[in-house]
């Protein structure tokens, strides 16, 4: 056949579906002008082949025939062939794969030099010898090529090919996704390709699953990553991940996450740093990274440095410390940073902060941290939460403005002081009919006189609540906005005079604020002109009084303004006067039209520091002053009027919100006389007071109704919360919540909840504490039936009694008498008479003839700490059979099914448990301890896991023995597990408050303290006692003498390191445990 | 009354304060303590530490012996001759003070036993003002002693001598006591309370405070205006922090520190800050309220 015709060809087609003959007809028309007639020949020759391997080659030949074109172009004919040849040959093997590589050939043949195309080929071909679903493998391949020579060469192609294969190795699926998302996020990571590359196969040897996880995110991850950083980047994570045992894809994703929340220029030091901290110990460089945001948010890049350094240091000493260190877990690298930063954490001022502004106000004052994203525009005085007698005034969470933390300190002190000022100089205080003391009385005669019919007070529930006197007072003016932004500048005015003149101390500082302020204003210039006025206020509210741009025809205003608002500055000046002066500003601003003036009219201005007396003007005089201020006013009218904006926040003051502040003291006032009553307002009721309440201001605009919307829902819940009273806190077992099994992870806790505390807990390997480790949450116990407490004293009657005697002798015989004192009460019979006989025989007589009466006092206060964990639910007699379980498991799941059962025999039980006879001594022991009033408390402690220990109280310290009690008492059972040393630790704290001359703590426990994550792994038993023994050391540290009583007997062994020098005792046997307590209370007190 | 290098020693019985205390009365206490006395009504002065409960019976002693008091002496004799005072008899109370104590006891002088009057005795004898300051730290015998000489009867028993002594007429029980602090253990008893007249002692408004400041520092008007605003400010965190809140007494220390050259905010730290608290935090409160308060 030396030439073939296009029909001929036709005819051998015939057989197969009419889309194979319209592809030839399509490619023969553009081939037959690049090929000779045998070449020709050879082309169809191929196709025909193809079509003819297999049932749906066909399919495979009509897409040969439509990649022709192109290849024709671009292949040589010797090249041509092949590619003819090995689709054949696939064709052979799977149609389908044959057909994917035909389809992709077009963009193939454009970017492959000629020879490399059956190289190309032939990996298909390769990798379908691959076995069972090595088809969709090798159809993935020729798909996704196209899209991968794009960004890789072909060598390099090769190279993630024999990835693939190795990934195919295991499994062949994971291998085509690999290939498919390759395609997807190699072509994204552009010149950070080959980094990812070489990351992804330094994986294979022993990570291989990982391979797909990382191209998932590697693309996400490297645009949080400064561009020039990334290879860097990624060799730092191909180091990492070398030394195996690395979730690559989620050190991935954690680490470019926290270089995320970094400045770009930073990253280079931070990863030069995480370079060499890879070196030293890789398993921390992830911890270090994850840390570096929020020490940055504290220190600068330098002292980030040197905080890295002690790091180091550390690391290299103690791996755990370090590990910890870098984590911010441990003390020290609190320390460390606490040195390094110049910042000032409200965190740690916090308390000074409320102690201070409690001082100053005499107020309960909360300090909160306002939310960073509020910090910009929004101001974080939100007094509206005064609720109760208290207020909160908000901070921002870290003062950071200067560069050391005394400014720092002192910025917080400013902004305090001055909100707190609005409480101390009674800015909320507003009352119509108090007089001002520098204006003469305006507002009164502006009120309207009330009409019958004039809802002045609005009757709810059958009773008046009138309208505050701050919202009748801005009810007032017209625009209620303009007349509030005016009010709030010349109370402020007032305020920072009265504090500066207050407080002499702090005025540097003050001043130093203020200034900084000023900086942030808008530029005067730049203003319409009513809102250039009311920023004026502003200005001479912040102590500005020269080089202050006026237009030229509002000069004089400008200057009365200056006159209204000096009287402020007086000591004596009220919030009264504020209003006055709100009043004659107003009249003042009013007029002003709100346009833009031009530029040439701005002239300079200067106010004069100097006191004039401010002359009370007569209304005539100033009726007289508004006129001529109009009449300079006239020659405007060109300009546009713009509606008015409230000038932004001083950023120290925040919002003051008087009337607001007015509306809910009055509602608490009504409140608290429902309370009497055992009403609560409803929360229907309180929106529509407080939106009624608000309306003078809010009817204007610029009042986002969905921020009112929040407030008022706050304010419900704040009332509302105020309503309901503190009840007992219902006791129930934890219910088991696999979110809690992130053993290990996480730092410092935080209290979330009242009656919470957080507590450091020791790790020995690290030598340090973990700071804020244990959220213990102080409960009371349920109460159950007082009943039980009688009954178990019947039960024991004879004990009972017997140990009620023992103790009443231990009682101090209210006076002892001491004989031959030098001094006392009276004198000592038989000491006279020898005296006498002494002095007559002529030696000299003692002087030593009197009796004194010593008190003996017993100041003795005990707390007893019961261990109410699972595991006192053993039955007392099977309790030596069953000793070698009281080793929990360690996995959770397990774990709490070793509860469940456990909890599950105490349900129905004929027999007694170790809590049972742990309870019924302590029902003795109160009964005899009541005889001789020593302060004692008892308390039971379980948990699960730091975030949940649980702290009973059955009978506080100061409590006294009452039916209450008693009831605690029956409800003692057992639950969960044993973390003692945040228990021990709380109740140092309870016995600190106490003064006594000697302290106890006793603690009762049946085995080794035990609990999820109060341990790591292959070390569980050493750590939980390495804190027990700290916890102790510390008690003693306090004054406290420590205890240890145990019915465990192999108690002996951990009880002896954890104890060492303390006193302990393992009792052996359970059955003497009610008579033994008291035996050695009384031992250990007398 | 101690010169440069002698001293001067009295009789417990015949001190009398000489000079007029200053004392600067905040309500109308004088004239209930001039009424309380001439009618014999024993008083019971309540208050916490520093607010001049000492000081106002010590005015009082002074005020009540000069002839031109307003009082009407109707049941006193004129015994009180050589004084101008009413005699004063301060007993602080500790909690070894036994009744013992306050009566009297024998004392062995040569071969023979002599009686010794304690400080109550003589005060009942002489007509004197018995102050017992702190009386609840007082062992609880003492109340003995108290009971009968505080209603109707005004006798003093002394048992071991079998005598009972009727009280001058120019006697008076005046008991101190600060309800703040002590222990519900360490409370008065109803049955001793209620024999009292009771006034109540608070921290005097500032602009009182600051004259007495003034007054018994020498300091400057404006320093002791600063002082008696760092005292109310200070008082505002008691219960926060502070069991009690700062006396006058310390204030005036710091006055006086500041009156002789230290400097106001480290004589406030010293006088203030330490002297009421260990508590670092609430000292660091302190000094900042100290801080503002003083450049």
């Amino acid at each position: 056949m030396q030439q073939v015709t296009l029909a001929e060809s036709e005819e051998k087609l015939q057989r197969y579906p009419k889309e194979l003959n319209e592809a030839l007809r399509e490619a023969w028309s553009a081939v037959s002008g690049t090929l000779s007639d045998e070449e020709m020949a050879a082309w169809v020759g191929w196709g025909v082949a193809i079509a003819q391997q297999a049932g749906r080659s066909w399919e495979a030949a009509r897409e040969y025939f439509r990649a022709s074109p192109a290849a024709v172009q671009a292949l040589p004919f010797v090249h041509l062939k092949q590619w003819g040849y090995w689709g054949n040959a696939l064709a052979e093997e799977s149609p389908a794969a044959s057909s994917a590589y035909f389809r992709a050939s077009p963009r193939i043949v454009g970017t492959l030099k000629p020879w490399d195309v059956p190289e190309w080929a032939q990996i298909g071909r390769r990798l379908y010898g691959r076995g069972r679903r090595s088809g969709v493998l090798t159809t993935r391949y020729f798909e996704v090529s196209g899209d991968l020579l794009s960004v890789l060469s072909f060598s390099e192609l090769q190279n993630l090919v024999g990835m693939m294969e190795a990934i195919a190795e295991r499994s062949v699926d994971e291998a085509a996704s690999f290939l498919s998302l390759s395609s997807e996020v190699l072509p994204t990571l552009r010149e950070d390709t080959r980094s990812c590359l070489s990351l992804i196969s330094s994986l294979l040897g022993r990570e291989w699953q990982q391979a797909t996880g990382c191209l998932q995110v590697v693309g996400e991850a490297l645009a949080r990553v400064e561009r020039v950083e990334r290879s860097r980047y990624l060799s730092l994570v191909g180091r990492v991940a070398e030394n195996g045992g690395v979730n690559v894809p989620a050190f991935l994703r954690d680490s470019s996450a926290a270089l995320g929340q970094l400045e770009g220029y930073i990253h280079v030091h931070v990863l030069n740093m995480a370079d060499s901290l890879s070196r030293v110990d890789h398993a921390v460089v992830l911890d270090y990274l994850k840390g570096v945001p929020q020490v940055m948010r504290r220190v600068s890049i330098n002292q980030l440095e040197t905080w890295y350094e002690t790091g180091v240091a550390i690391l290299k000493e103690n791996p755990e410390g370090g590990a910890a260190y870098f984590k911010g877990e441990s003390s020290r690298s609190e320390e460390v940073l606490e040195k390094l930063s110049t910042g000032v954490e409200l965190g740690r001022v916090k308390e000074v902060m409320r102690l201070y502004c409690r001082a100053l106000s005499a107020l309960d004052v909360e300090i909160a941290a306002h939310q960073a994203e509020e910090a910009q525009g929004k101001g974080w005085v939100a007094l509206e939460k005064m609720m109760a007698e208290g207020a909160t005034v908000y901070l921002p969470p870290v003062a950071e403005r200067f560069g050391n933390k005394d400014e720092n300190f002192d910025w917080y002190k400013v902004v305090a002081t001055h909100q707190v000022a609005h409480l101390e100089f009674q800015s909320f205080d507003f009352s119509f009919d108090r007089q001002a003391t520098q204006f003469s009385d305006m507002r009164s005669r502006l009120l309207p006189v009330p009409s019958e019919d004039d809802g002045e007070a609005e009757l709810v529930d059958g009773r008046a609540v009138g309208l505050a006197d701050i919202q009748r007072f801005f009810g007032l003016f017209v625009d209620g906005n303009l007349a509030r932004d005016i009010f709030t500048a010349v109370e402020d005015c007032r305020l920072d005079y009265r504090v500066k003149v207050e407080y002499p101390g702090i005025r540097q500082a003050y001043a130093g604020v203020q200034h900084l302020a000023l900086a942030e204003r808008p530029r005067l210039e730049e203003l319409p002109a009513r809102e250039a006025m009311v920023e004026l206020l502003i200005r001479f509210s912040l102590q500005q009084g020269r080089e202050l741009m006026v237009p030229e025809r509002y000069a004089g205003s400008a200057r009365a303004l200056w006159d209204i608002v000096r009287p402020l500055s007086s000591p004596h000046a009220l919030v009264e006067d504020s209003a006055e002066a709100t009043i004659r500003i107003y009249q003042i601003i009013s007029q002003v039209p709100n346009e833009e003036v031009p530029d040439e009219e701005w002239q300079q201005g200067d106010f004069p520091d100097e006191q004039t007396p401010w002359e009370s003007m007569s209304d005539e005089e100033w009726e007289q002053l508004l006129r001529e201020l109009m009449e300079a006013q006239q020659q405007s009218g060109e300009g546009e009027e713009q509606p008015y904006e409230s000038p932004p926040q001083v950023d120290y003051r925040g919002e003051f919100k008087p009337e607001l502040m007015q509306v809910i003291s009055m509602l608490r006032e009504s409140q608290r006389e429902r309370g009497a009553k055992g009403e609560t307002i409803s929360k229907g009721e309180m929106e529509r007071l407080l939106a009624e309440a608000n309306q003078p201001v809010t009817n204007n605009q610029g009042v986002d109704p969905q921020r009112r919307g929040m407030f008022v829902t706050d304010l419900v819940k704040e009332v509302g919360s105020r309503g309901t009273p503190q009840g007992a806190i219902q006791q129930t077992t934890m219910a088991y919540d696999p979110s809690y099994d992130e053993e290990e992870q996480g730092g410092p806790l935080e209290i979330k909840e009242p009656a919470s505390f957080l507590y450091d807990e020791w790790d020995y390997r690290m030598s340090d504490y973990r700071s804020r480790w244990c959220l213990l949450r102080e409960k009371d116990m349920s109460e159950g039936d007082s009943t039980y407490f009688t009954a178990t004293l019947d039960g024991y009657a004879a004990l009972a009694s017997q140990i009620r005697r023992q103790f009443e002798l231990m009682l101090p015989q209210g006076l002892q008498k001491v004989k031959r004192q030098q001094d006392g009460d009276e004198l000592e019979l038989d000491a006279v008479i020898e005296a006498m006989v002494d002095k007559r025989s002529g030696t000299s007589p003692s002087e030593k003839v009197y009796v004194r009466r010593n008190k003996v006092q017993r100041d003795v206060a005990v707390v007893f700490l019961m261990d109410m964990s699972a595991s006192t639910a053993e039955a007392i007699d099977e309790s030596r059979r069953l000793a070698d379980e009281w080793d929990a498991p360690d996995d959770p799941l397990e774990y709490m099914f070793w509860l469940r059962s456990r909890r599950g025999e105490g349900v129905r039980r004929s027999y007694k448990r170790i809590v049972d006879l742990e309870k019924e001594s302590l029902v003795l022991l109160i009964h005899a301890l009541e005889t001789i009033g020593d302060t004692y408390g008892i308390y039971g402690f379980s948990g699960y896991g730091r975030e949940n220990v649980d702290f009973f109280v059955i009978k506080d310290v100061q409590e006294a023995l009452s039916d209450r009690v008693k009831r605690r008492i029956d409800k003692v059972s057992p639950l969960q597990a044993t973390r003692m040393g945040p228990a021990i630790r709380h109740a140092v704290t309870k016995l600190d408050q106490l003064e006594a001359r000697t302290k106890f703590l006793i603690l009762i426990s049946d085995g080794r303290p035990q609990d999820r994550g109060y341990s790591r792994e292959g070390v569980e038993k050493e750590y939980a006692i390495h804190d027990t023994r700290v916890a102790l050391l510390e008690t003693r540290r306090r004054g406290i003498t420590p205890f240890c009583l145990t019915v465990d007997k192999e108690g002996h062994d951990y009880l002896r390191s954890m104890c060492q020098d303390m006193g302990y005792e393992v009792l052996a046997d359970i059955h003497s445990l009610p008579r033994r307590l008291p035996a050695l209370y009384r031992s250990l007190t007398v | 009354m101690a010169e440069t290098d002698t001293y001067t020693s009295y009789r417990t019985e015949e001190y009398v304060v000489k000079e007029e205390p200053f004392y600067l009365p905040v309500g109308d206490e004088v004239e209930l303590f001039e009424v309380a006395y001439s009618q014999q009504m024993p008083v019971l002065l309540k208050g916490p530490t520093g607010t001049g409960k000492t000081r106002f019976v010590e005015y009082m002693s002074y005020r009540l012996g000069r002839p031109i008091t307003k009082v009407t002496r109707s049941r006193r004799d004129g015994g009180q001759s050589k004084g101008s005072s009413v005699p004063l008899m301060t007993i602080a109370c500790h909690e070894d003070l036994t009744a013992s104590d306050l009566v009297g006891r024998y004392l062995l002088e040569g071969d023979e036993t002599r009686w010794m009057d304690g400080p109550l005795a003589r005060a009942v004898k002489v007509g004197a003002i018995c102050y017992l300051d702190e009386v609840v730290e007082a062992r609880k015998d003492t109340t003995v002693l108290i009971h009968p000489l505080t209603d109707h009867r005004r006798l003093l028993p002394i048992d071991k001598r079998g005598e009972i002594i009727e009280a001058h007429a120019g006697f008076l029980m005046v008991l101190s006591y600060n309800p703040g602090y002590q222990s519900a253990l360490k409370d008065l008893k109803h049955s001793t309370r209620q024999r009292f007249m009771a006034m109540e002692f608070n921290a005097p408004p500032p602009e009182l405070e600051a004259q007495i400041i003034e007054h018994e520092s020498g300091a400057s008007a404006s320093v002791s205006l600063a002082l008696a605003k760092l005292g109310e400010k200070v008082r505002n965190l008691k219960d926060h922090g502070l069991q009690e809140g700062v006396g006058t007494r310390l204030l005036i220390y710091a006055g006086k520190l500041i009156n002789n050259g230290i400097a106001p905010r480290r004589a406030c730290q010293v006088a203030v800050t330490w002297a009421l608290t260990d508590d670092q935090q609430v000292q660091r409160s302190i000094d900042e309220v100290i801080n503002s308060i003083f450049e």
